[in-house]
C-alpha cells in the first residue's frame, strides 16, 4: 500500500494514511474477533477439564473452574487404562511412522532422479491414488488382514506403512529431490559411491526440511487415526488413546454424561500434537501447502 | 501383553525384509534380463510403491468391485447376485437416501462457507499485519487437533445446555425460538454438523489460500493502482484469479473430505432413517459394525460413493475451465 502512495501529492496522502489506518483497525478487529472463535472453545474444554461435576451446567457458566479440580485428571487416567493406551498408540505411531517416511524417500527418489520406461505413467497413478477413497480399498483389506490372522493386531495399522501408502508425502518429497543439482550425485559416483550410499549419506540429508514435514504430518495422521483401529482392534487392552475414548464415550449415559472427564481425556490426548505443533509448526504448513501452491 | 507387540514386531520385519528383497532381486536381475543399469535402479527403487499399490491398491479395488455383485457374509463364499445389492440400495434400503442427503447437503453447506471464510481470513493475514506468524499458528490451531477431539468439544459446546446456546440465548429470545438442541433435534442436525466442521477445517484452508496469495506478484496490483481502481477491482481482476488455482485444489481436497466423513457420525448418534447419516458410517455399519458382515452390499456401497466422488471431482474439473486461471496458460 505505502508504494501505491508515494508519488502522489500530500493532501491525498493524509486522507489516504486515515483510510489506510481505519482499515488497519478493521482488520486486527477482525483478526482479533476469529482468534476468538478459536480460543473459546479450547480455553472451554480446559476449563471444563478441571471442573466438578455438580458444577458443570451452573448458570451462568463458570468461566474459572471454582472449585479447580485437578482429581479429573488424575481420575480419567485411572478409571481407564490410560497408559496401556499410550504405549500402544506410541508403539503404532513409530511403526507405522519410520516405515512410511523410510519407503516414501526410497520411492520419491526413484521417481526424481531414474529414467525407467514407464516412469511417469506410474507417476500419475501415484497421483491417482492420492484421490482414491480408502473406503473401496477397506474391505478387500480387511478380508486379506483377516485370512492371515491378523485381526485384532497391531500389524494391519503398521506393516502397509512399509509399502509407501502415503501418496502426498512421495509428491512432497520427489519435488524437494527434484531440486536438488545433479552435479552433487554425479560427483559421488565418481568417488564410487554406490546408489544407497548416495541416497542415505548425500540426498536424505539435503531434503530434511521436506522430511521433517512428513515425519509431522504422518505422525499427527496415525495418533489420530481412528478409522483403522476401530476396525482392525477388539480388545479394549489393545485400544490406542482414541478408541479408548471412543469407548468411554460410549459407556457414558445420555443423563449424566461426565463431560469433565471427556474434557480431560480430550486435552490429554490433544496434547503431544500441540507440543509437537508448537515446536515444529513450520514443518506442519510447509507439508500442508506444498500441494496447493508448488503443485 | 508383550507377545501383541512382538508379533507386529515380526511381521513388520518379516515384510520389510521381503520387500528389501524384492528390491535387491530388481536391481540385481534386471540388468541380466538386458535392462540399463539406471532404469533398473529405478524401478528397485519404488518397488516398495509399486508392490502396495498391486497388494493394497489395485487387487482390492478389483475385489470390492466383484464383492459388490455378490451375497457375501464373510462366513461363507460369495455369492453372484448380480446387480442386486445396488437394486436394494437404491430402491429399499431406507437409510440410503436419507444420508446421501446429509452427506451431500453437508458438503454444499460447508465447502462454500468454509472456503469463503478462508479466504477471507488469508486476505486479512496476507495484508501487512504485525506478527503474521503468530496468526497463523493461532488459526491453524484446530486443524491439528485430533479430529476426535474437535467432535467431542463441539458435542459438549452445541449441547442443549451448552456454552454455545447460553452465549447466543439473547438471540434465540430475539428471534422468540427455544434454545436447539443441536445434535438430536432434526432440524438442527446440519446446520451443528456444519459449525463443528467449519471450526475444523478453516485454519488449514485458510494457511493453503495465504501461500497462494503470498504469491501473487504485486505489481499486478501496482498495475490496478495506475489504472486507478479501488479495493474491488483488486480483489476482483487481481486476487481472485491469481488464487484460483489454489482454491481450486482446497474445493477437490473438500469435496473429497466431505463425502468421506466419518468420524463424527459415529460420535453423534445420528438417525439414519430420518435425519441421515454420513455415507461411510452407513457403509461401516453394514461391514463391520453390530456382528453384521455384509461384505458384497457394503462394497456395492463404497462403490455408489466412489462413483459420487468422481462425478462431483469430474464437474469441478469441467467448470474449472470457466473460473481457474492459469498463468502459465496463456502465454
Amino acid at each position: 500500500m505505502a508504494v501505491a502512495t508515494r508519488e502522489q501529492p500530500r493532501i491525498l496522502l493524509a486522507s489516504t494514511q486515515t483510510q489506510h489506518r481505519i482499515g488497519q483497525i478493521i482488520t486486527y478487529l477482525l483478526l482479533l474477533l476469529g482468534a476468538a472463535v478459536i480460543l473459546i472453545p479450547l480455553y472451554w474444554m480446559i476449563s471444563t477439564s478441571l471442573k466438578a461435576e455438580t458444577k458443570l451446567f451452573v448458570l451462568p457458566p463458570q468461566v474459572i473452574p471454582d472449585p479447580i479440580v485437578w482429581r479429573n485428571y488424575i481420575d480419567v487416567w485411572t478409571i481407564q487404562p490410560f497408559t496401556g493406551y499410550f504405549i500402544n498408540t506410541i508403539f503404532v505411531t513409530a511403526l507405522a511412522m519410520s516405515g512410511e517416511i523410510i519407503s516414501c524417500a526410497l520411492v520419491a527418489y526413484g521417481f526424481a532422479r531414474f529414467r525407467f520406461p514407464g516412469r511417469d505413467v506410474l507417476f500419475i497413478l501415484v497421483l491417482a491414488t492420492m484421490m482414491l477413497p480408502n473406503i473401496i480399498t477397506m474391505i478387500p483389506a480387511f478380508l486379506i488382514w483377516r485370512s492371515l490372522g491378523r485381526i485384532d493386531t497391531f500389524s494391519p495399522l503398521t506393516v502397509g506403512a512399509l509399502f509407501a501408502w502415503g501418496p502426498s508425502f512421495i509428491f512432497l518429497l520427489r519435488q524437494f529431490f527434484l531440486t536438488i543439482p545433479r552435479e552433487i550425485e554425479e560427483a559421488a559416483i565418481i568417488d564410487g559411491a554406490n546408489v544407497i550410499d548416495i541416497f542415505w549419506k548425500i540426498m536424505l540429508p539435503l531434503v530434511k526440511p521436506a522430511l521433517l514435514a512428513i515425519a509431522v504430518l504422518s505422525f499427527n495422521g496415525n495418533w489420530n487415526n481412528f478409522m483403522g483401529p476401530l476396525i482392525y482392534l477388539n480388545t479394549p487392552g489393545k485400544y490406542p488413546v482414541i478408541l479408548g475414548l471412543y469407548a468411554f464415550a460410549g459407556s457414558l449415559s445420555k443423563e449424566a454424561p461426565k463431560w469433565h472427564y471427556m474434557m480431560a481425556m480430550t486435552v490429554i490426548m490433544s496434547l503431544p500434537i500441540l507440543l509437537l505443533y508448537f515446536r515444529a509448526q513450520k514443518y506442519f504448513i510447509e507439508g500442508l501447502t506444498v500441494g496447493g501452491v508448488k503443485g | 501383553m508383550l507377545e501383541w507387540y512382538l508379533l507386529t514386531l515380526t511381521d513388520y520385519a518379516i515384510a520389510a525384509a521381503g520387500i528389501g528383497l524384492v528390491m535387491f532381486l530388481t536391481y540385481q536381475l534386471l540388468p541380466r534380463l538386458g535392462v540399463k543399469r539406471e532404469a533398473a535402479t529405478g524401478y528397485a527403487l519404488i518397488m516398495p510403491w509399486l508392490l502396495g499399490f498391486l497388494i493394497w491398491t489395485a487387487y482390492p479395488i478389483l475385489a470390492s468391485l466383484y464383492y459388490s455383485f455378490t451375497d457375501y457374509n464373510i462366513f461363507q463364499a460369495p455369492k453372484w447376485i448380480g446387480l442386486d445389492n445396488y437394486v436394494r440400495i437404491l430402491t429399499r434400503d431406507p437409510n440410503f437416501w436419507p444420508s446421501l442427503k446429509l452427506t451431500l447437503l453437508y458438503g454444499i453447506l460447508s465447502l462454500p462457507i468454509g472456503l469463503a471464510g478462508a479466504l477471507g481470513v488469508a486476505m486479512l493475514l496476507a495484508r501487512d499485519v504485525r506478527g503474521t506468524g503468530v496468526w497463523r499458528t493461532l488459526y491453524y490451531l484446530p486443524a491439528v487437533l485430533p479430529a476426535v477431539a474437535v467432535i467431542l468439544l463441539w458435542q459438549w459446546l452445541l449441547g442443549t445446555n451448552g456454552l454455545f446456546n447460553v452465549v447466543f440465548s439473547p438471540i434465540y429470545s430475539l428471534l422468540g425460538m427455544a434454545r436447539p438442541s443441536w445434535f438430536t433435534d432434526e432440524r438442527f442436525v446440519l446446520p451443528g454438523l456444519v459449525i463443528m466442521s467449519l471450526w475444523g477445517v478453516f485454519g488449514s484452508n485458510a494457511v493453503i489460500l495465504l501461500a497462494g496469495l503470498k504469491n501473487i506478484p504485486i505489481h499486478l496490483y501496482e498495475a490496478v493502482d495506475i489504472d486507478g481502481g479501488g479495493a474491488w477491482t483488486k480483489f476482483r481482476h487481481v486476487t481472485l484469479p491469481m488464487v484460483s488455482p489454489t482454491l481450486f485444489y482446497t474445493l477437490i481436497l473438500g469435496i473429497i473430505a466431505a463425502v468421506k466423513t466419518f468420524e463424527p457420525g459415529l460420535f453423534i448418534k445420528l438417525n439414519p432413517r430420518t435425519s441421515g447419516t454420513f455415507l461411510q458410517v452407513l457403509i461401516y455399519g453394514n461391514a463391520f459394525a453390530g456382528g453384521n458382515s455384509k461384505m458384497g452390499y457394503a462394497s456395492a456401497m463404497s462403490w455408489i460413493m466412489l462413483v459420487i466422488i468422481l462425478a462431483l471431482t469430474l464437474l469441478t474439473f469441467r467448470t474449472s475451465a470457466a473460473w481457474v486461471y492459469y498463468e502459465g496458460e496463456r502465454r
